[in-house]
């Protein structure tokens, strides 16, 4: 058959040379004419045409980053011309990851893949290795967790990596969870107890993976773990050293709105169960065991040891799954809300943390009151149980994201989570007025639609329009912004102002995507092998991306996810046979593999 | 009411100067951002609605644009970077075409190559003119007194007149605005009385451009544009009325040359600051500049500076190239008045403020109708 390679451009690419994917596609068999059409050519179906039967091609291979967008033209071209217009091909770099590292070999895969008819997924085919039985999971929020648990359960060993003092990630810190309003402690402390109490996962918390190396199936991974100042089979959660400690710093788990010591045990459900010492913040470690000392002293199990140093683990892993997360955009950033300037300005994470029984309200949605600071002899904005409840509450959508000024993305989870908020302030302040500011209501999942339904019937105040201002008046928060169905702008008084703030990759992700060699995408977030057809594995062979961190998504998503995680896990270990990175396969291996499945 | 949808509009409007309107997801960040947009006139995202769905006529009759002084906080917040402080520029750029009966602002608007021809033929014809009568009547070597090149008292009838043509011709154009304001058959109808009540709103908003100032605040450029407008008018006094005085004798009379030198020093320095800014981009109101912004500021600095020249040229004595810069000087004052004022960017000296104008006069008549729609449902706004 002779065929013709038309190079149609989306977008401009300065990482990839047109011109030499060109030359080598002119030597592929078949191959009669290779015509290099530019970036977003206007073609016209009667000249091709013309061109095709003038070249007499009777197939057409349109190469580019998203040539899908080309085909009916060809298609059209190659009826006028009088052949078959299913004969039209497609090489899609941006489908198969041309952008990803060795960006002209893989081009040229690809063209090849489409001129031998075979799909580029299958001519791909790393070699396989020999699996090392354990998983190393990084990262141990409700993804990592449900990974570490399906594989464990299956029986084979995990070691589960987190950062954090506790494992439990952000969504030990939600209150309710959407829609179904399930208290999301009530589904995940069972989970983290398991992940403590299993016999084949081993836990490894206020520690991080600080270098990996070797191959595919058996990566030497090295992890560094935080001396805890704590020992943690011998704590018993007492509190007593806690009570003694000086040093009081904004809590991390609360969201910056209530305090800690630096010897704290970040929640009451934490797990492991264990007090840790921040020993950024500790007095005795910032002096070199010159000052305080208190809480070792006092300490009734004698646990506590502060002079302990890091400990630095090395072991054997076949197969890593990354689940690290997320982080919330600064909101400081965001001038046009007042956060930061404004007391009653909240994110969403703070109001999380305010609304949750375990918060320092105790849940009671209250504004801040001002409180004298002893120490610092200061007035500063507190919550305190016994505040004033807000009357009226704006929550508004959108802040950075879907915004080309900070994250062009959706943020996903946001327009769910603020509607929870709203029927949290309802339920627990009847009289309270409460609005939704939002730009496009993204109720895309099961149950969400009804949900939003059933929040405005509950009396919340659902407009549609983004505020674009807070601002204060007469020591008063007023929020503006353009009702955009009832054709009004509006801007009335509020004392609360919560912020639907966008999401980020957590810190480290780079860090983390050069240890491994992992792709990521323009947002940041990890780059899985196909977002279609294979959204869990990445471009290194054996590691695999798990919730968050692959990109924004709700905590069904994320669990399903990593249960998908754990599934390609288990078939590796299993079949005793793990994929090696794509990356390594040379362009005349998958020459020859396509060709040899041509040929069948 | 059927309403006619015109598709190419938004097509029609990116030669205008907006090319990203198709951006806009319409998140009213922008008409809540805005410091001029109220209940009745909820801007920029309407016009950036009815532009997306081809509201030709909508578009026609509504005064939104004028009110927008391009502070560029809009443009800076958009998420989407759909520019809608530059689509009201751009929609001003169409009204004044619109409003324009000849249809000539619609063929300068859309190529600058036929201002361009326009301009050179005007000032050809100005050339040639103004010098052929100065051969025929006076003598080069004289400036100003008896038997003077171009006499005071001839350029003096000639501006007159061709103020009183170009007058004539930006009032027909108001009128046209006024017909398209108020013309539709379903528009509020004011009374006399609504006319009456806001008629001291022409000279006020003439004079001072007091909304401006609100924009301020916020990144904007009143004073400057206020020191340009004085200027524009002392000069324009000065010219109408002072002429003669201005342009006999060698001696310097301070009682019209003090205003002179002042409004020449505004002109120059406010014009070189606005083509400084558009070139460095300096501002978010710099950063798109259609063609016929930097013709506008091209001409007017031209103007200003062979008008100094021709006086530095007269009081230094040199009659001779006093006299030639005179004809240099008139070469662009009237292609750019001529073009400028009744077809172009200059025009809205007369709209903006016959705009505000309206406006009031419009909101009183919508106050008169019954009120409609449906319930308040959020606070209104406080005072």
């Amino acid at each position: 058959m002779r065929s013709g390679i038309f190079f149609c451009q989306v977008e401009e690419n300065n990482r990839l040379n047109i011109n030499a994917v060109a030359k080598y596609a002119a030597n592929l068999p078949s191959v009669e004419v290779v015509r290099e059409m530019g970036i977003h050519p206007r073609l016209d179906a009667k000249d091709l045409a013309k061109q095709i039967q003038a070249d007499n091609l009777q197939r057409i291979v349109i190469a580019g980053d998203m040539p899908g967008y080309f085909k009916p033209v060809f298609a059209k071209a190659m009826a006028l011309a009088g052949h078959d217009p299913l004969e039209v091909r497609l090489a899609s770099f941006r489908e198969h990851g041309a952008s990803a590292a060795p960006t002209l070999e893989r081009a040229k895969a690809i063209v090849a893949c489409a001129v031998f008819g075979v799909p580029f997924a299958l001519a791909v085919m790393p070699a396989e290795t020999t699996v090392h039985q354990t998983t190393l999971i990084i990262g141990g929020g409700i993804a990592g967790i449900q990974a570490a648990l399906e594989i464990a359960d299956a029986g084979k060993p995990v070691c589960l990596v987190e950062r954090f003092g506790t494992i439990g990630g952000h969504m030990a810190m939600f209150d309710k969870t959407f829609p179904t309003l399930d208290c999301a402690a009530c589904i995940l402390t069972p989970k983290m107890v398991s992940i403590l109490q299993h016999e084949m996962i081993r836990l490894l918390t206020n520690s991080e993976v600080i270098a990996v190396s070797g191959s595919p199936g058996s990566y030497r991974v090295q992890i560094k773990c935080r001396a805890r100042l704590v020992d943690v089979e011998a704590c018993v959660a007492c509190n007593m050293c806690s009570e003694i400690c000086p040093v009081e710093v904004p809590s991390e788990f609360d969201a910056g709105i209530a305090r800690r010591k630096a010897i704290y045990i970040p929640f009451p459900q934490a797990v492991p169960n264990a007090y840790l010492v921040d020993r950024e913040h500790c007095l005795y470690v910032q002096s070199a065991g010159k000052k305080c000392g208190a809480c070792a002293k006092k300490c009734p199990k004698e646990c506590i040891n502060l002079d302990q140093k890091d400990d630095f683990i090395e072991m054997e892993v076949g197969n890593i799954i990354i689940a690290t997360g997320y982080d919330v955009l600064s909101a400081e950033d965001i001038k046009q809300y007042g956060y930061g300037m404004f007391p009653n300005v909240l994110t969403a994470l703070e109001f999380e943390r305010l609304t949750n029984a375990s918060g320092p309200t105790g849940g009671k949605i209250v504004t801040k009151s001002l409180r004298l600071n002893k120490r610092s002899k200061k007035e500063e904005w507190v919550f305190d149980p016994h505040g004033e409840a807000p009357k009226n509450v704006a929550i508004i959508h959108c802040v950075g994201s879907r915004d080309q000024n900070f994250n062009s993305y959706c943020s996903r989870v946001c327009c769910m989570y603020s509607l929870k908020f709203a029927h949290l302030v309802k339920e627990k302040l009847p009289d309270a007025n409460c609005y939704e500011f939002y730009i496009d209501m993204r109720a895309f999942g099961k149950g969400y639609e009804e949900f939003f339904e059933r929040i405005r019937q509950e009396g919340t105040f659902v407009i549609r329009g983004r505020s674009a201002t807070v601002s204060q008046e007469n020591e008063k928060m007023v929020v503006t912004g353009e009702d955009i169905i009832r054709d009004k702008l509006i801007q009335f008084p509020v004392d609360m102002v919560l912020l639907a703030v966008g999401l980020i990759p957590a810190r480290g992700t780079e860090e983390l995507s050069r240890m491994l060699g992992l792709t990521r995408d323009e947002d940041g977030w990890f780059s899985e092998l196909d977002y279609n057809g294979n959204p869990t594995d990445t471009e290194r062979g054996c590691v695999f991306v798990a919730g968050m961190c692959q990109s924004p998504k709700d905590i069904p998503d994320a669990v399903a996810q990593a249960s998908a995680v754990a599934a390609g896990v288990l078939r590796s270990i299993s079949s005793g046979r793990g994929i090696g990175h794509r990356g390594s396969v040379t362009l005349s291996d998958i020459e020859a593999r396509a060709k040899s499945l041509q040929a069948k | 009411m059927a309403i006619r949808v015109n598709p190419k509009i938004i097509d029609d409007l990116a030669v205008y100067g907006a090319e990203d309107v198709q951006l806009c997801y319409h998140c009213g960040n922008c008409s809540a951002v805005c410091p001029h947009a109220d209940e009745f006139n909820v801007f920029p995202r309407k016009p950036m609605r009815n532009l997306q769905m081809g509201l030709e006529k909508k578009l026609e009759r509504s005064l939104e644009p004028w009110l927008c002084y391009y502070c560029g906080q809009c443009s800076e917040q958009c998420p989407r970077g759909a520019e809608p402080g530059e689509t009201m520029m751009s929609l001003r750029r169409w009204l004044t075409s619109r409003y324009d009966v000849t249809g000539l602002s619609r063929l300068f608007y859309r190529s600058w190559k036929a201002e361009m021809i326009a301009i050179l033929v005007l000032a050809l014809l100005t050339g040639v003119a103004f010098f052929l009568f100065g051969m025929l009547r006076g003598d080069i070597h004289v400036y100003s007194g008896p038997g003077a090149f171009l006499p005071s008292s001839a350029v003096h009838l000639f501006d007159w007149s061709m103020a009183g043509v170009l007058a004539a011709l930006l009032f027909v154009n108001s009128l046209h605005m006024w017909r398209l304001v108020f013309g539709s058959k379903d528009g509020p109808k004011p009374n006399l009385f609504m006319y009456l009540k806001h008629l001291p709103q022409l000279p006020w908003h003439f004079l001072t451009q007091n909304r401006f100032r609100t924009c301020q605040e916020r990144n904007g450029l009143w004073l400057i544009h206020l020191l340009l407008v004085a200027s524009y008018l002392t000069m324009l006094v000065l010219i109408m009325f002072f002429l003669p005085t201005m342009q006999s004798g060698p001696e310097i009379r301070w009682t019209v040359h003090t205003f002179g030198y002042a409004a020449s020093i505004g002109l120059i320095g406010a014009t070189i600051f606005m083509l400084h800014g558009r070139l460095k981009k300096t501002r978010t109101q710099f950063q798109h500049s259609h063609k016929s912004d930097w013709l506008f500021l091209i001409m007017l600095v031209y103007v200003a500076l062979t008008g100094v020249l021709q006086h530095i040229a007269h009081r230094a004595g040199f009659p001779v190239a006093a006299n030639l810069v005179y004809i240099m000087h008139m070469m662009g004052v009237v292609p750019m008045l001529v073009l400028e004022v009744p077809f172009s960017k200059w025009s809205h000296l007369a709209y903006r403020p016959l705009a505000m104008y309206l406006a009031a006069v419009q909101r009183d008549a919508l106050l008169g109708r019954s009120s409609q729609g449906g319930e308040i449902l959020a606070p209104r706004r406080i005072a």
